[in-house]
């Protein structure tokens, strides 16, 4: 009986310990997984055209050629949308359609110089344009329908004028027909509201498509490109397709957010089979392919993370990490090995060691301001460096930061040693300092290493410390030391709380954070590697 | 009597088979001899502290060359402490120190002039426990003589190959001198733990129960060991096991709560002890 139950006490102990790992699993399958799969989405998706474009005029990156025909591929399709866009227009627009009349006027005046036409026939023609010109204005202004009908039709009979053919003030005519034509079609009332709604679409049409060939190129990087990810163009032609408002849907209640489809509300005009035709073409419009984007770990960036990589961030975080450790590692060890081997447990090193304690119980940000006061403010005025947040304070102070950890695994490690290992090298005749080196150092480098990676993920990932002393968010790949940088925690904690331009690249934030992770990980394997490498050596296999 | 040539030029007698030792009339022999040679280490009321408890007290006693005597005793009596007294070992311990004279090869070990590096070199250590370094078994013979300044790689050879042919390892081990020292077995790891303490050329060797850790054929085998060294070095080993010390020992001295009580030719110590204490302690009445 009793044998009985601690059969069954030792199993469900065992159930348990299993049932932990598997949870522990899960947890981390639940935080890394999403994270990687989101995170894996700034590497590997389907790019479009535009990204291609943007690969080669931003990175000087790509076949032109292939890259020259695909366009023309994709611009075919694309022209019947803006052919479409500017057919609808015409009819719509009224101050673009006033504009147009008013610069006929114009440009009829120069015509008939051009052809020196004089005296009181250039006055007649220029007054009859100019009655036309104000009518039709006249005209685009007006809400009736009867109104607008009279005023074409006035308009329309100086259509047979001979001196008005073949001229630019044909173009009077086909406008006064085309919005008559309109006007009669659509609802008059709705006029207005069509033209706001166009004025969206276009927007939206830039963002996917890119400006308009042939239209001058936008200074800023990312507005010289259309949607370079098909994820980001299926949510703009989604946008596109569906429009999301706010209505009121009792009064009273607080108000819903309502998809209205577009397409409806445009029925029957010229600007309905739009719709159809972007969702339909798209894929002919953009060309999405799937797209390997390995150079992000290489490449700057444009326009805040807007394009391009993180290359200089992965640079200035290695730099600051193994800086750091240079600097942590040998006074680490020192310290350690002086408080196991040489000092004598005495009141002075009870306190040293509680202040080592506590120091690794510190805020990080209260490092990085020790940081910024000491190294950058105090220290590098004195030795003749530039009073400024570089990658030497930045690393000094990290190194500051991880002292506790390296101290204490260090010191750990060391007090491991057998001291029967120090007896034998002590009874060989070797001095302490020899002994240290060439027996109880090489025995305690496991546990060394294990500090060292301890460290090593510590200081890699912080942002705090390097806040004020060295990091930046923007800026030149650093050339010495002695300029601040960018690194990957900085980066992300920018993206995260500075950035307006970042909510629109999620990916980029999450490829980011997960660089950084995969970073510090590759970090740690090297390190865990290498100790057990030399565990191997200790063990003799 | 034969004459044997040491190594290094000294020219010594002695007994063919010292296995004949209870041979009373060889005995006398070797008594004589070893009088007529000077003592090698000799404590004169050497008392060790460690704070203000005594570890050993009042000892007085010398110790032949090229022989091997053994302590014996309850634990805690102090054995191992005089033992290590003799290298200063116990320097490790903090509050130690040492009254009265310890004197080695003529010079006093308490001494504050004396350079501990030599006289390790001179008085080498084996430990309970085989203790080899994590290195390979070359680098662990090697050990010693790099600290004396040996660099050039054909003399370490030569020194390895001898010591581990002194400690009767060299068969065993001679082709993979690379393989690391902790995958050999405990016996071959203690064997190589006094190779490595011969590789110095030390002229005393202090073991410290060096078969407590050990099944009984290594055991023999490190017996064997000692029986071919004794006729080089001068051994003092602290042991346990009193078939042991009778075995190998020619003296035998017995401690008892940190003073020597008795120290006498091995075969007298088993067979008629003087003082009633060492009686009760071999007979197994006591400790």
């Amino acid at each position: 009986m009793r044998v009985g139950i601690r059969g069954i006490f030792d199993k469900a102990f065992t159930i348990l310990t299993a049932m932990s790992v598997v949870f522990i699993s899960l947890v981390l399958l639940g935080v890394l997984g999403p994270m990687i799969w989101k995170g894996s989405s700034a590497v590997v998706f389907r790019g479009t055209v535009e990204f291609r474009k943007m690969q080669l005029s931003l990175f000087q990156r790509g076949d032109e050629q292939a890259l020259e025909s695909e366009i023309i591929e994709a611009d075919n399709f694309r022209k019947v949308i803006y052919e479409i866009l500017d057919e609808f227009k015409r009819g719509i627009d009224r101050e673009a359609l006033s504009e147009q009349a008013r610069r006929i006027h114009r440009e009829f005046g120069k015509e008939l110089r051009y052809k020196n036409i004089k005296g009181e026939e250039y006055s007649r023609l220029r007054s009859t344009t100019r009655d036309i010109r104000d009518k039709l204005e006249e005209t685009f202004e007006s809400q009736d329908v009867n109104e607008i009908r009279e005023n074409i039709e006035y308009v329309l009979k100086f259509q047979d004028e001979p001196l008005f053919k073949n001229t630019i003030a044909a173009g009077y005519f086909s406008i006064a027909t085309d919005f008559l034509k309109t006007a009669e079609e659509i609802d008059i009332s709705k006029q207005y509201e069509y033209a706001k709604s166009v004025e969206d679409i276009e927007q939206i049409i830039v963002k996917l498509l890119g400006p308009r060939p042939g239209e001058s190129k936008p200074t800023l990087a990312r507005m010289r490109f259309g949607a370079t990810r098909w994820d980001l163009a299926q949510k703009l032609i989604n946008d596109l397709l569906v429009e999301k408002k706010w209505v009121e849907d009792e009064p009273g209640k607080p108000l819903i957010q309502r998809e209205i489809d577009r397409s409806a509300r445009f029925a029957g005009t010229k600007l309905e089979p739009l719709f159809d035709y972007v969702r339909t073409n798209a894929h002919k419009m953009l060309r999405p392919k799937l797209t390997f984007y390995w150079q992000f770990f290489i490449d700057d960036n444009f326009n805040s993370h807007y394009f391009g990589g993180v290359g200089p961030e992965i640079l200035g975080t290695l730099l600051i990490t193994l800086i750091g450790m240079i600097f942590a590692v040998p006074l680490g060890l020192i310290s350690a090995a002086y408080i196991v081997e040489c000092a004598s447990d005495n009141f002075v090193l009870r306190i040293i060691r509680m202040c080592i304690n506590t120091l690794a119980g510190v805020p990080s940000i209260v490092f990085g301001l020790f940081g910024l006061a000491f190294f950058v403010l105090f220290l590098f005025p004195k030795v003749g460096i530039p009073s400024k947040g570089c990658i030497l304070a930045a690393s000094m102070t990290l190194s500051i930061l991880t002292l506790p950890v390296m101290i204490r695994a260090s010191e750990e490690a060391i007090r491991a040693v057998p001291q029967t290992y120090k007896e034998a090298s002590l009874s060989l005749g070797a001095s302490r300092f020899r002994t240290f080196v060439t027996v109880t150092f090489p025995a305690a480098l496991p546990g060394i290493l294990t500090g060292i990676i301890l460290s090593l993920s510590r200081i890699a990932g912080e942002t705090a410390p390097i806040l004020f002393t060295g990091a930046v968010s923007l800026g030149p790949v650093p050339k010495s030391v002695l300029d601040p940088t960018r690194t990957l925690s900085y980066g992300s904690y920018d993206m995260a709380v500075g950035d307006r331009i970042s909510m629109m690249v999620p990916h980029n934030q999450y490829g980011m954070v997960v660089t950084l992770v995969i970073l510090v990980l590759c970090l740690n394997a090297l390190a865990i590697g290498l100790r057990s490498r030399v565990f191997k050596k200790l063990k003799g296999h | 009597m034969p004459i044997t040539a040491l190594e290094n030029g000294i020219k010594i007698a002695v007994p063919e088979s010292t296995k004949k030792l209870d041979d009373k009339k060889i005995l006398a022999e070797v008594e004589d001899l070893s009088s007529c040679v000077c003592t090698i280490v000799k404590a004169e009321k050497f008392s060790l502290y460690y704070g203000s408890k005594a570890g050993v007290k009042d000892i007085t006693m010398d110790i032949f060359p090229c022989s091997v005597t053994a302590i014996i005793g309850p634990s805690g009596c102090g054995k191992s402490t005089f033992l290590r007294s003799i290298n200063r070992m116990n320097d490790l311990i903090p509050h130690v120190h040492a009254e009265g004279k310890l004197i080695v090869d003529g010079q006093d070990v308490y001494d504050k002039r004396v350079n501990l590096v030599n006289l390790r070199q001179q008085v080498g250590m084996v430990f309970q426990k085989p203790n080899p370094f994590p290195k390979s078994i070359f680098d662990n013979v090697a050990y010693g003589p790099r600290l004396q300044g040996i660099k050039k790689r054909s003399d370490l050879q030569r020194i390895v190959e001898q010591s581990l042919k002194a400690s009767a390892l060299w068969e065993e081990v001679k082709d993979d001198l690379k393989k690391s020292a902790l995958a050999l077995s405990g016996g071959q790891q203690q064997r190589l733990c006094i190779a490595r303490a011969l590789a110095t050329k030390p002229r005393v060797l202090l073991m410290d129960e060096p078969c407590s850790a050990l099944d009984p054929i290594a055991t023999g085998r490190i017996e064997d060991l000692i029986e071919q060294l004794k006729s080089t070095y001068t051994i003092v080993i602290v042991t346990h096991n009193m078939q042991q010390a009778a075995r190998v020992s020619e003296r035998a001295a017995f401690f008892c709560l940190g003073e020597l009580i008795e120290y006498d030719l091995t075969s007298k110590i088993f067979s008629n002890p003087t003082k009633k204490q060492t009686e009760d302690y071999i007979t197994g009445r006591f400790g």
